[in-house]
């Protein structure tokens, strides 16, 4: 490769911009004869992100099946996910598999999330697959939030109404005039002034068009960085090791998407995801009673609820925003930071979100007392 | 007499027969410590029977030890439902792999003439042991569910009492006779440890899970080398048809599941009458109640007075729900005075809708994060997630002709008089003019 010297200006944008995409490697002899994947001992990681574009596979299938039956109105939301799971053929397996497939989405995405990290994947020239990433973490949060809110029962109407309200909370933070933006961007998000059809049917919009787009548009994106840049080297001493991308690599990519599925199947097949909670939860949303207990969001964001139950909200949505940032910004943040500190930070990571979504009730009752 | 013997005699000798059996064959047939390997005789279904026997038991015993040896820590975490059943399917999983992996070697060694040659009788008493112990374990498994929680109770404190000379029989007198047969089962197994094959379990061969697998090939160096490289290319081959082949039929067979299913899906439910009755009665149920809910609004929306409740129709205790000019949810009471209470039932701190039975201290509660707020007040109690008081609702009292006798703004002025004989006839109504909240 020919040493480019460092030009500034417009021509400086090019090269950096050339650099970044290069896409003159877009061909039959980069992309598939010569690609190689680094072998070493954190090889495995490179496996997680084929697991949730496979899931996220799963999730467009399985949602376009269960558009065919499902009615985003007040009165016929519950009625027709129940004519779903028990009247239509195959229909209980098709929505379990929906939604194991997006608990399993998000679990392989913060897997992703946390081995990338570890691996100092988003290093120069690959900053726009990292950042497509994060992108691609927030909206499959929003998929989770908002998919939540489509069955219309009772912990789903309940813990949507305690997730939005939480955004007008922040108005108390705000000086002056500012401390009424939130209440307002929060019932422009409902539509209403109470959680309704106009919250249902917007959610719906957002969940069934709106973001299948945005995924599919930075998918493209993420996808398009990873085969044009070949898998980041992962390790501070590469072994030297390497094999072909094609056909070995992925082959077993191929075979553990079988597995995943085939478990998945075999999950959804037997273990309705609300096998969980108890039944009142799912009665349909009575607007004229009282909320019943145990409402609480999805697992997937115990790790920012039970903090918002122990802590004061500011110190919560500080510490969310300045995750959100460091997110964002950590190919430059994190530029000279060997793999090790990565490693150990990803590890802290890890260990506080295993231990919040596992014990977080425990770790709650602890502090709180009994509920 | 029958558990004294099987549950401390027979536990005691086979622990002792264990740690004296096994010492000695340690120092006086040091070279007999293994399970005699067969795989040169047979190898083919040896891979199936023995990889799948000991992953399964690896994981079975895994849970075991897991319950017996930190049993406060083990309930702590099978309290958690979800981790209670994991560990439950995941263990009936691995017994079920290790008993297919058991009747692989049971099989084996009566099918092939050659490992006759090499089994003797405590071989085949072993896996038939194991087998009717994995059979039973499986069994109370399914028979007695949540095996892993009641076992801390029972099973647990037992073999503690044995381990420290304590034996108590009572913990395991009232198991039923399947998981009593199990425990006389296991400690079979424990006092035929050292007399058998089985005592290759001490003799932890660590380094062969990191080692690379060896297979000892009859050939000279010369041909060995010759055919490596050969061999290297062909199994890379092999490699790549066998899993395309694989990926291919496993996708073959899968699309043509999927297809079917697809069809049905589409094509929709034959319902019987009867169940498409129903259905229907309860769409039109749903419909009403959004019907209902619409007039509400409608109702909000043109009326400059709205009926809550009869006055003398009102509890002191019991909340009654209606919805306020704004669509929210609020609670209607008769309070002290005999005059109506209305108060938001919507909790100031998330907007959960708060219960409508007062407590002995004139109080509601919200379930979502437990606050509770004072009926007279509406303060919430200290130190609750809510900071704000639920606020109170302007009402105005009708008389069946229509016309107001009295009223109460938001701010608790009340204007006009109550006939107090007249109780019964009183409507309460909510009024636009009061707006929804003070």
């Amino acid at each position: 490769m020919a040493i480019v010297p460092i030009r500034g200006g417009w021509e400086g944008l090019k090269d950096a911009v050339a650099e970044r995409l290069p896409v003159e490697k877009f061909n039959y002899k980069s992309l598939v004869q010569k690609k190689e994947v680094p072998v070493h001992r954190a090889a495995w990681a490179y496996y997680l992100g084929g697991l949730v574009l496979f899931c996220l596979m799963i999730q467009l299938v399985t949602g376009v099946m269960l558009l065919f039956y499902y009615q985003p109105t007040v009165s016929d939301a519950h009625a027709s996910v129940e004519y779903i799971t028990k009247h239509v053929s195959g229909g209980a397996l098709i929505r379990n598999l929906h939604t194991w497939a997006a608990s399993g989405m998000i679990f392989f995405l913060l897997c992703h999330l946390i081995t990338t990290f570890a691996m100092k994947a988003f290093e120069k020239p690959r900053e726009i697959t990292w950042i497509s990433g994060v992108l691609l973490l927030l909206i499959t949060f929003t998929f989770g939030f908002t998919g939540y809110l489509l069955p219309w029962h009772q912990i789903a109407v309940n813990a949507t109404k305690v997730g939005l309200q939480s955004i007008e909370e922040a108005g108390n933070y705000l000086p002056g005039a500012l401390s009424e933006m939130p209440a307002r961007i929060k019932e422009l998000i409902q539509g209403e002034a109470a959680v309704g059809q106009a919250t249902l049917s917007r959610f719906y919009a957002i969940h069934v068009v709106f973001l299948p787009l945005a995924v599919l548009a930075l998918v493209g994106v993420h996808l398009l960085g990873v085969q044009l840049h070949g898998m980041s080297q992962g390790v501070d001493k590469p072994s030297g090791k390497t094999e072909r991308f094609f056909p070995f690599f992925v082959l077993k990519d191929f075979s553990l998407w079988g597995l995943v599925f085939l478990a998945a199947f075999i999950v959804a097949l037997c273990l309705p995801f609300e096998a969980f909670f108890s039944y009142p939860l799912f009665a349909p949303y009575d607007a004229l009673g009282s909320t019943p207990d145990g409402i609480k969001p999805e697992w997937y964001f115990y790790f920012v609820y039970y903090p918002l139950e122990l802590l004061p909200f500011w110190v919560v949505a500080l510490a969310q925003m300045v995750v959100v940032g460091i997110l964002f910004a950590a190919p430059w943040i994190f530029k000279g930071t060997s793999r090790k500190t990565l490693t150990a930070i990803a590890a802290a990571a890890a260990a506080y979100l295993i231990v919040i979504t596992l014990f977080g009730q425990q770790i709650y009752e602890f502090f709180k007392g009994h509920a | 007499m029958f558990d004294a013997f099987f549950f401390v005699g027979l536990p005691y000798v086979a622990l002792a027969a264990l740690v004296l059996g096994t010492a000695y064959r340690a120092r006086k047939h040091r070279f007999t410590q293994s399970a005699l390997s067969s795989q040169f005789l047979e190898s083919r279904t040896l891979v199936w029977g023995a990889v799948a026997w000991h992953a399964g038991i690896f994981v079975v015993l895994a849970g075991h030890a897991a319950a017996i040896l930190s049993p406060g820590l083990w309930r702590a975490l099978t309290s958690n439902y979800a981790f209670l059943i994991s560990v439950e399917i995941l263990g009936i999983a691995a017994a079920i792999l290790a008993l297919i992996g058991l009747c692989v070697l049971l099989v084996r060694r009566i099918a092939s003439p050659k490992l006759q040659a090499v089994t003797t009788i405590a071989d085949f008493a072993v896996l038939a042991l194991l087998i009717g112990q994995v059979l039973i374990g499986l069994g109370v498994a399914i028979a007695y569910r949540w095996g892993a929680v009641w076992s801390t109770q029972t099973v647990t404190p037992y073999l503690w009492s044995l381990f420290s000379l304590q034996p108590d029989v009572a913990l395991v007198t009232a198991l039923p006779p399947m998981m009593k047969l199990h425990l006389i089962g296991a400690w079979l197994i424990v006092l035929l440890i050292p007399f058998t094959r089985l005592v290759h379990m001490f003799f932890f061969p660590i380094g062969y899970l990191v080692r690379v697998p060896q297979k000892v090939v009859w050939a000279t160096r010369r041909r060995f080398e010759q055919n490596l490289a050969i061999r290297h290319a062909d199994d890379s081959r092999r490699y790549f048809l066998k899993t395309l082949g694989g990926l291919g039929a496993a996708g073959a067979l899968l699309s043509l599941g999927v297809f079917d299913k697809l069809v049905r899906f589409f094509s929709g439910p034959v319902m019987a009458a009867e169940e498409e009755t129903e259905l229907l009665r309860k769409k039109l149920n749903r419909l009403e109640q959004a019907a209902k809910e619409r007039e509400l609004e409608l109702e909000r929306l043109r009326s400059d007075y709205i009926v809550v409740a009869n006055l003398n129709e009102l509890s002191p205790t019991e909340g009654k729900y209606f919805i306020d000019y704004e669509m929210r949810p609020a609670l209607a009471f008769r309070g002290g005075d005999g005059l109506p209470l209305l108060i938001s039932a919507k909790c100031t701190h998330l907007g959960c809708t708060v219960a409508s039975t007062m407590d002995s201290q004139g109080r509601i509660l919200c379930p979502c994060h437990i606050s509770y707020f004072d009926v007279k007040t509406g303060q919430p109690n200290p130190g609750s997630p809510a900071k704000a008081p639920l606020p109170h609702i302007g009402w105005v009292l009708m008389d069946p002709a229509g016309t107001v006798v009295a009223s109460q703004n938001p701010a608790g002025r009340l204007e006009g008089e109550v006939d107090m004989s007249r109780v019964n006839e009183y409507r309460v109504c909510i009024a636009k003019k009061f707006g929804g909240l003070a």
